[in-house]
């Protein structure tokens, strides 16, 4: 790997200048960055303390920080960290990492180190190709060949004929680029096409830096707006945001897992041989996180067996033939009007239905509506950050009324006065019908959010709405919010309603390689790989096949799986092949990571099977929202390394 | 971390004569990527029944992933007359060596960007110029914030503050004396006057 390492220290004998009417010192180094993540421990801020200390010079203090020119993370850890005393405040870094330290401190800041020289940008890989963003690329005649960068000259128009054997006349070590060019041309056959072009005129003012700065600006306000990261994936969501909810045909035969919850599986309240109908209860709740099971359909129970399970490989399944006439159980009856039921009344039913997150965490709603601490917020999350899935979309443009129902029944249930629909910019429909559906309704209203990847994240959407940080470890109840999704609410008013307990919901059939993408209601038990032939089956191959998102969806190698509460997508992509490869710090993860965590070091610390350094990262605080997964230059598959590394951690205590 | 243009639909028609394979990198996209105007050159292309295929994948400036992904498109490339890259140059410069036989053309220009070096886009810029001259400055970079790239001091052609290059521009040697004036720093004025070194560092290291 070439090494593109920014910055050495400067001369013993400068330093030694510059120090000499300095005292009380400050010392910062940045991490380094484009280098192969080898050491947490760079040695440059070390020799500069030694070689102050060898001036008989103070050094009041001295850190190490990685990537310093991440302006807002840099703001944050400064803040407690130049102590008193300290008068000057010598920077190791390159001169991005010593400009933005001296913005943000009133005390003289000073570079101990140069930046390293060299010609062009590297890219995001540490090979030699390098860019030198001239605005005007030539490649195109020049078979690939970068006559700016690899000409010593930059001579867009030829060699200059200085050239020796092959080799550069200003550098020996270095090969004509016009040679090469004037090669590869031939080769291809493209010599008469080349040397026809007419003259070249490099034009230096194409690069306008006012253009430029106000784009950087714009971005970096996009890329924080809200909270701190994410990630902005190809959407793709016109496979299916226009196509309106079609009900899946009734299935002949149901495979319901008796976990499809945070928490404890139910025990089976039912029999092989039984008769159940639509609306049963064929699971019971197995504790305080758990969560009751009915069946979609109504039939016979044919075994009670391991079944395959999407995210959990097998589970303990009900399989029930349906006889087709769908007859409802007697328990199905509307609960009586909201008004008249009490907030225990509420979550009694709720807790009855099996409602659960259908975000796909799965967390016991019943539980949710009984907040330890007094709750003034509820968000409902219609943000549908993740690419491609329509599923919630479609919710609440065809059942807006169940979802105003729904989220005033939990306000009520938990005494708040805010209802926030929130969502996301890129549903112009949905949030211009939510907002006359609310429109007369008390405290309620909806945020439209600017389209950014994990905004449905509980914590973040918490902050992008009411700008308050959930404490780590905490949950949302810790700053008076609760935060539901759109399906959860809208089957917790099918449960009032209709008495109707949870037993199907929306998901979104999509991707490249699905022939008849579409939004489905679809009864909880549904053989995933049914529901992929109906929608035309898979087209293509080399396919994936995920249950979810493209983002946190779960790979299914397997589609003889059932659809559950959480299932808001099945799609179908193109598989990617690519292998990870070792760090080279650049820093991406960082920059993205919602949490404000440094992904980096837990790919390194899991590697190590450094668990103490991992807890030390703050490993717990990672929401999985695998957006430094996709950001990541090496391709390391960070969301399992956290994975492991939070078990460990959870091992520790 | 480089800011990608597509080229002019007369430059790109030029280039897509006959076959076309596209490949669009995504990598560097949460700084910026062309994308509404990459799928629309698709689909025209497509509509011309021109295209005989299409990547969007990232960081192809990394070979050893990018001739992984490749791989299974080898037929389509086969088939195509040329392959079109959107991605900074880095990236064509890649494509372009793995594919040593066919023509390679970028459909991007690539423009620069301020901290390019570092992992986010920032208001700072550093021109690697291998001498860094900060601590003299205040923390005001005079080969950046200068449009002169002077460092012994301001070029006196100022107006009210602004450059005379670019007028949307602070002078940043006025930037600069405030920032020691404010520090109580400005006798660093009087250090000797600097001589720029433009040899790159290998060129120094010899």
């Amino acid at each position: 790997m070439e090494n593109y390492t920014k910055y050495k220290l400067k001369s013993n004998e400068e330093l030694a200048s510059l120090l000499a009417d300095k005292d009380n010192l400050f010392l910062v180094a940045c991490n380094k960055c484009f280098k192969e993540f080898e050491t947490v421990d760079e040695p440059d801020c070390d020799e500069l303390a030694k070689l102050a200390a060898e001036q008989g010079k103070t050094v009041v203090g001295s850190a190490k920080v990685d990537f310093l020119c991440n302006k807002i993370q840099t703001e944050r850890k400064l803040q407690d960290m130049i102590p008193e005393g300290a008068e000057h405040v010598l920077v190791v870094s390159c001169g991005l990492g010593i400009q933005t330290m001296a913005d943000l401190t009133d005390k003289p800041v000073y570079a101990a180190s140069n930046s390293l020289n060299y010609r062009g940008h590297h890219g995001m890989a540490l090979t030699a190709k390098s860019c030198d963003a001239c605005a005007q690329c030539y490649l195109n005649i020049t078979g690939g060949i970068c006559p700016i960068v690899d000409c010593s000259k930059s001579l867009v128009n030829g060699q200059c004929g200085g050239a020796k054997d092959g080799k550069c006349e200003v550098d020996g070590s270095k090969d004509c680029a016009w040679e090469k060019i004037y090669r590869r041309l031939e080769k291809q056959g493209r010599l008469e096409e080349f040397l026809n072009q007419p003259v070249q005129v490099r034009d230096y003012s194409k690069t306008n830096v006012k253009v430029i700065s106000d784009y950087v600006k714009s971005i970096r306000e996009n890329r924080l707006d809200g909270y701190y990261g994410g990630v902005h994936p190809s959407e793709r969501k016109e496979y299916t945001e226009h196509l309106s909810l079609v009900r899946f045909p009734e299935p002949e035969e149901v495979v319901i897992p008796l976990s499809m919850h945070a928490g404890a599986p139910a025990n089976p309240v039912v029999q092989v041989g039984d008769t159940v109908k639509v609306g049963q209860k064929i699971g019971e709740s197995a504790g305080f996180i758990s969560s009751n099971i009915h069946s979609s359909v109504s039939g016979t129970v044919t075994a009670i067996e391991e079944h395959a399970h999407a995210t959990r490989g097998t589970c303990l399944s009900v399989v029930i033939k349906s006889d087709g006439k769908n007859t409802l159980d007697e328990s199905v009856q509307p609960k009586g009007d909201l008004d008249s039921l009490t907030p225990d009344e509420i979550v009694e039913i709720v807790k009855e239905a099996g409602i659960v997150g259908m975000g796909g965490a799965g967390f016991p709603t019943s539980v949710k509506l009984k907040p330890p601490k007094p709750i003034d917020t509820i968000l409902l999350n219609g943000c549908e950050c993740e690419p491609l899935l329509t599923a919630d979309h479609r919710v609440l443009l065809e059942f807006a009324d169940d979802v105003v129902y729904g989220l005033k029944a939990v306000m009520k249930t938990v005494n708040a006065e805010r209802g926030v629909i929130v969502i996301e910019d890129n549903k112009p429909d949905a949030i211009e019908l939510m907002q006359a559906k609310v429109a007369d309704c008390e405290g309620m209203e909806v945020v439209v959010a600017k389209t950014k990847y994990p905004q449905g994240a509980e914590k973040m959407l918490i902050k992008r709405v009411t700008g308050r940080k959930v404490p780590s470890g905490g949950l949302p109840a810790d700053v008076g919010c609760v935060v539901s999704n759109i399906s959860t609410v809208k089957a917790i008013s099918d449960a009032i309603q209709k008495g109707m307990p949870l037993i199907e919901r929306v998901v979104t059939v999509t991707g490249e390689h699905i022939k008849n993408p579409g939004n489905y209601i679809v009864k909880i038990g549904t053989n995933t790989k049914d529901l992929i032939d109906h929608c035309g089956g898979l087209v293509g191959d080399d396919i994936t096949v995920k249950a979810g998102g493209p983002m946190m969806g779960f790979v299914l190698n397997d589609t003889n799986v059932p659809i559950m509460k959480g299932s808001n997508g099945i799609i179908a992509v193109d598989t990617d092949h690519s292998v990870e490869q070792p760090c080279i710090k650049c820093g991406r993860c960082a920059d993205v990571c919602p949490m404000e965590l440094s992904p980096l070091y837990f790919a390194k610390y899991a590697d190590e099977e450094n668990w103490q350094g991992m807890k030390e990262q703050n490993v717990m605080d990672c929401v999985e929202c695998r957006c430094c997964e996709y950001i990541c230059s090496s391709k390391i598959p960070l969301v399992s390394k956290i994975k492991a590394g939070k078990n460990a951690v959870r091992g520790m205590k | 971390m480089l800011i990608t243009e597509l080229k002019s639909k007369e430059i790109i028609a030029s280039l897509a004569e006959g076959k076309v394979f596209m490949i669009n990198c995504h990598g560097c996209k949460e700084v910026r990527f062309p994308e509404k105007e990459a799928l629309e050159l698709q689909k025209e292309l497509q509509a011309e029944g021109k295209l005989t295929g299409v990547i969007t994948t990232d960081y192809i400036c990394n070979p050893d992933n990018m001739k992984l992904r490749l791989e299974k498109y080898q037929e389509q490339i086969a088939e195509a007359d040329v392959v079109l890259v959107l991605s900074c140059g880095v990236g064509v410069q890649t494509i372009a060596e793995y594919l040593e036989d066919k023509k390679v053309c970028a459909a991007c220009d690539t423009y620069p960007v301020p901290g390019f070096q570092g992992v986010t886009p920032l208001e700072y810029k550093c021109d690697q110029c291998g001498e860094c001259y900060l601590n003299l400055t205040g923390g005001i970079c005079p080969i950046t914030a200068c449009s002169k790239s002077l460092v012994n001091g301001q070029c006196g052609g100022s107006k009210n503050g602004m450059c005379e290059v670019d007028g949307d521009m602070e002078c940043g040697w006025e930037r600069i004396y405030r920032r020691l004036a404010q520090l109580g720093r400005l006798d660093v004025l009087k250090c000797p006057t600097q001589v720029r070194n433009f040899a790159t560092d290998d060129e120094v290291a010899k």
